[in-house]
């Protein structure tokens, strides 16, 4: 099987050990890996800004580079519900092309999803020791319904503990650009949500999007708590003991 | 009500350091959120009655010129007078006119958010007729000479404290901060007003085309007060209020008071057709409906029509994390949270409230609740794409959008670039790899650290690694 | 034009629609009207209409009591008004007259309520399951304000004529009159209010208290 992982811009730029993990956990699956090189972002931030045109671009672009895989994976709720539910309706005059993007962002899915409903897999290779908290991103929560899929694979890990927190479905204020343009209530929100995580008294917040575990890792650190880690699940998924 | 969202992230700062509503809001957090999951364990087949009351909405808007007459048609001939506002300046105009021709001395109201749009109170007032809110909370903010700040709670932002600072200093009593004691001051106080006002002022949460009925929706009373005490009744309402019969009614309404307050159904639902006749002991001797466009009309048809299913149960703001945090009056007008960031730039114009439908980060939180299933997100950016495309949005916003486009549709520049900014910003992080202040994104580090990268991309090191076997 | 020509002129365009519409338009929108089609409802049943409806009048802060006769109404409502240390006298529904209040003991006025009324006795044309809803037409025999004004109101319900759903109460109020009354009023528990702090108070504008007798 053929999987083709979608790094996403931000794990690229900011985190790129979550790429390598994620393709760590497919290849323990049994997928064969490709990259294909020339691949860059989705782009959500524009179409979520109001152009349009970077969705038709960067999804022209998407399909060219992923359509020979079996399947296409990405280790984010937020740009694979950008290709599997935003990238729908994007060509009303090419209906062929459209057709083509179509096929393909239903072969497109987040990690921790494709792991449990695609592979089916219900183990994974991690030597993690502690208590986490999971938070549910927004997109990948409401748009794919990833609930269970991330908290089943943390559960299979022998030396840790879910500590859910009270409301770890409320958004953490990321919201991609949102967070730059009203930047006062993104930090609002991302109080509350560090709070919630705070209280549940786990060491470590996990998430599947790095855009939120990148605003809630630089509020804690802001309030001054430079303890709580914040990790991508991929990375969690993968640990390995030093 | 004065349009203030043009100033909307002025209000946002001015609202996120006020404690005392802060502290407000805070107490209001999640207990219509949770009252609406609790009650909606009893409806087994939620999903079911969102699609069928989403449809019926639907339904309603794809016939409504069709609906409005035969609601027009049934209405007179039960001796309702049906009046059309094309603005809501004329919603105004109508109303004084009415009072004027029968000698209106003394209007009760209960809530009507439509009034708020055309500032209807004031503009009573200034003709020299006496206008007296009797909604609790719309009450208090009489007093208090403040705006609604919620659709169906309107004064959610005040504490106790402040109801019984206004109400010591408005009924000249002794100040008390016991809940059921206001709670009775206001009825002993509004009690007189219902028996002696001439005229009744209502909203009307639906009209049902087959009998010509106006429905409201209400906890108090004080909607059946203001409807069959005084000899006139007006009724206020948006031209996309019609449903085609009592049935529709019924889905919609089993939605409606679950969705808002979280109830099964509310203490009062009055179905209003007609006057007072023969067959009556009570009831107005005049009945009005002023059906009000304003800007609906326009949204037929376009984009953005679903938002004219909109039943007006607030759940949307409930559980909107941006509502909960800043409140209603931030918004500028009389809409607030996703349902107010679609359809205040809708009424009143983009230009005049440019920032709202950027108010949101897209959860979807608004989506997964709104019980006609109004795609709130998807809404508001389409609003989002119009004053991209107009060119509404700041320049620089407008370039880097185009930037990040250019660059990411060109890989090899994409790729240069990103090498270099990575190594720049893992350099800004220092030991700590804590970025504190990033210029052109001071408004994520004004509270917010940006984490440092590692200092080279993915693609990098993918390709060094594979280099390297 | 009129400002109704325009609002219509308006919403035939946003819609896509020829301005003037041909009578076939008219027919076929009105034709799922007229099929008056129904909703769906709750699919979780309930065996006893009577009994799920005493369930959740509890919720709602409605009491309830069951006699066994018609007959047994007056004295029923003397124990009632009695064990609330209320006042015995009242206004009643003319329909009601004919019951023997005064052998109870009680003092009734016959009509519409005044401001002046504390308590106010009144049937019910029939009560809703689902909610606990009592739906009340107006008239001339069943005056709205006797179950606004006054701070107490007792409603008489006959236990045959609890319906599922609201539904069902419309087809039986369309099934015995032609038309609707000028207002039906559904009414579930006494007024409230949780404006103050969502804090709910019971006793807004209406009564404080609504008492059910079934029979």
């Amino acid at each position: 099987m053929k999987v083709g992982l979608f790094v996403t811009c931000l794990v690229d730029m900011m985190r790129p050990s979550v790429g390598f993990s994620a393709i760590d956990l497919l290849r323990q699956a049994g997928c064969e890996v490709v990259v294909p090189e020339n691949q860059t972002c989705c782009g959500q931030p524009g179409f979520n800004s109001g152009d349009r045109e970077s969705g038709r671009t960067l999804a022209k672009r998407f399909v060219e580079l992923f359509e020979e895989c079996d399947y296409v994976v990405a280790p984010s709720g937020s740009c694979t519900g950008m290709i599997r539910i935003h990238y729908q309706d994007l060509f009303p005059e090419n209906p062929s092309l459209q057709q083509r993007i179509n096929q393909l962002a239903e072969r497109t899915f987040e990690l921790t999803d494709f792991l449990v409903n695609v592979l089916h897999i219900d183990q994974v290779n991690s030597d993690f020791k502690g208590n986490v908290t999971y938070h549910d991103s927004c997109s990948g929560l409401r748009e794919l319904h990833i609930k269970e899929q991330p908290r089943q694979l943390l559960k299979s890990i022998t030396g840790l503990t879910l500590k859910e927190m009270e409301q770890a479905e409320l958004c953490c204020g990321f919201g991609g650009t949102f967070s730059v343009k009203l930047g006062d209530i993104a930090t609002r929100m991302s109080d509350n949500k560090c709070r919630y995580a705070q209280q549940s008294g786990a060491e470590v917040i996990v998430g599947g999007d790095l855009g939120c575990l990148l605003n809630i890792e630089g509020r804690l650190r802001r309030m001054g708590d430079s303890t709580t880690q914040v990790k991508h699940v991929a990375e969690i998924l993968t640990y390995k003991a030093k | 009500m004065e349009l203030t969202s043009f100033t909307f992230k002025k209000n946002v700062k001015k609202k996120l350091s006020d404690a005392r509503l802060q502290n407000n809001m805070r107490r209001f957090g999640g207990r219509f959120v949770e009252a609406r999951a609790k009650v909606m364990q009893e409806v087994d087949n939620l999903e079911d009655i969102r699609v069928a009351a989403a449809a019926i909405r639907d339904r309603s808007l794809a016939h409504l010129d069709t609906y409005l007459t035969l609601f027009e048609e049934q209405a007179r001939q039960r001796g309702t007078i049906v009046h059309f506002a094309e603005t809501a300046h004329d919603v105004n105009r109508i109303v004084i006119e009415i009072a004027k021709a029968n000698q209106v001395k003394k209007i009760v109201k209960s809530k009507s958010m439509v009034s708020e749009e055309s500032g209807l109170n004031d503009a009573v007032i200034n003709a020299g007729i006496e206008a007296i809110e009797t909604d609790l909370g719309e009450y208090i903010l009489q007093l208090a000479k403040e705006p609604p700040s919620h659709i169906i709670a309107p004064a959610i932002h005040k504490s106790v404290e402040e109801v019984a600072e206004l109400f010591a200093e408005h009924h000249h009593t002794p100040k008390s901060t016991d809940i059921p004691a206001l709670c009775r001051e206001a009825r002993e106080q509004l009690r007189p007003h219902f028996l002696s006002a001439d005229m009744g002022i209502s909203g009307g949460n639906f009209l049902i085309a087959e009998t010509g009925s106006v429905a409201i929706v209400t906890n108090e009373g004080n909607g059946r007060m203001v409807t069959t005490m005084p000899k006139i009744h007006v009724a206020i309402t948006g031209i996309e209020k019609v449903l085609g019969t009592v049935n529709d009614f019924s889905t919609i309404l089993r939605l409606l008071t679950r969705s808002a307050t979280g109830q099964s159904i509310t203490n009062y639902v009055s179905v209003m057709t007609g006057v007072k006749d023969a067959a009556n002991a009570d009831g107005p001797e005049q009945s009005h409906v002023i059906l009000v466009d304003s800007g609906r009309s326009r949204l037929l048809g376009s984009r953005l029509q679903q938002a004219l299913r909109c039943i007006r149960c607030g759940a949307c703001m409930n559980h909107c994390p941006v509502y909960q945090n800043i409140g209603g009056h931030a918004y500028g007008w009389v809409y607030p949270g996703p349902i107010g960031a679609v359809l205040t730039p809708s009424y009143v114009g983009l230009k005049e409230a440019l920032d709202l439908p950027q108010a949101s980060t897209l959860c979807g939180a608004c989506q997964v609740v709104c019980p006609v299933k109004i795609p709130l997100p998807e809404l508001m950016r389409v609003l989002r794409e119009d004053s991209f495309a107009d060119g509404l949005r700041p320049w620089h916003e407008r370039l880097s959008v185009h930037l990040w486009r250019f660059t990411a549709n060109h890989p090899k520049l994409y790729g240069f670039l990103t090498r270099y900014v990575v190594k720049l910003l893992k350099l800004m992080g220092g030991k700590s790899g804590q970025i504190h202040w990033l210029p052109g994104l001071d408004g994520w580090t004004e509270g917010r650290d940006m984490p440092a990268p590692t200092g080279s991309t993915f693609r990098d090191q993918y390709k060094a690694q594979r280099h390297e076997r | 034009m009129s400002a109704r020509d325009n609002i219509f002129a308006r919403i035939r365009r946003g819609l896509g629609l020829p301005t003037h519409p041909e009578p076939a338009e008219r027919e076929q929108a009105l034709k799922v009207l007229q099929e008056k089609p129904r909703g769906p409802r709750p699919s979780q049943v309930w065996q006893d209409p009577v009994q799920r409806f005493i369930e959740r009048c509890a919720q709602l802060s409605t009491t309830t009591e069951t006699v066994s006769d018609i007959l047994a109404i007056p004295m029923a409502v003397a124990s009632y008004l009695n064990q609330h240390h209320l006042t015995r006298e009242m206004v009643i529904w003319p329909g009601l007259a004919h019951l023997n209040w005064q052998q109870a003991g009680l003092s009734v006025r016959v009509g519409s309520a005044k401001n002046e009324d504390l308590v106010g006795v009144t049937g019910a044309f029939c009560a809703i399951a689902e909610t606990a809803t009592l739906m009340m037409p107006s008239g001339s025999e069943t005056p709205s304000t006797v179950s606004l004004l006054p701070e107490t109101h007792i409603a008489l319900l006959d236990k045959s004529r609890i319906v599922n759903y609201m539904e069902d109460a419309w087809d039986l109020y369309l099934s015995e009159h032609k038309t609707l009354p000028r207002a039906v009023n559904f009414i579930s528990g006494p007024s409230r209010t949780a404006d103050i702090e969502q804090t709910i108070i019971i006793g807004a504008h209406g009564p404080y208290r609504v008492h059910v007798i079934i029979y």
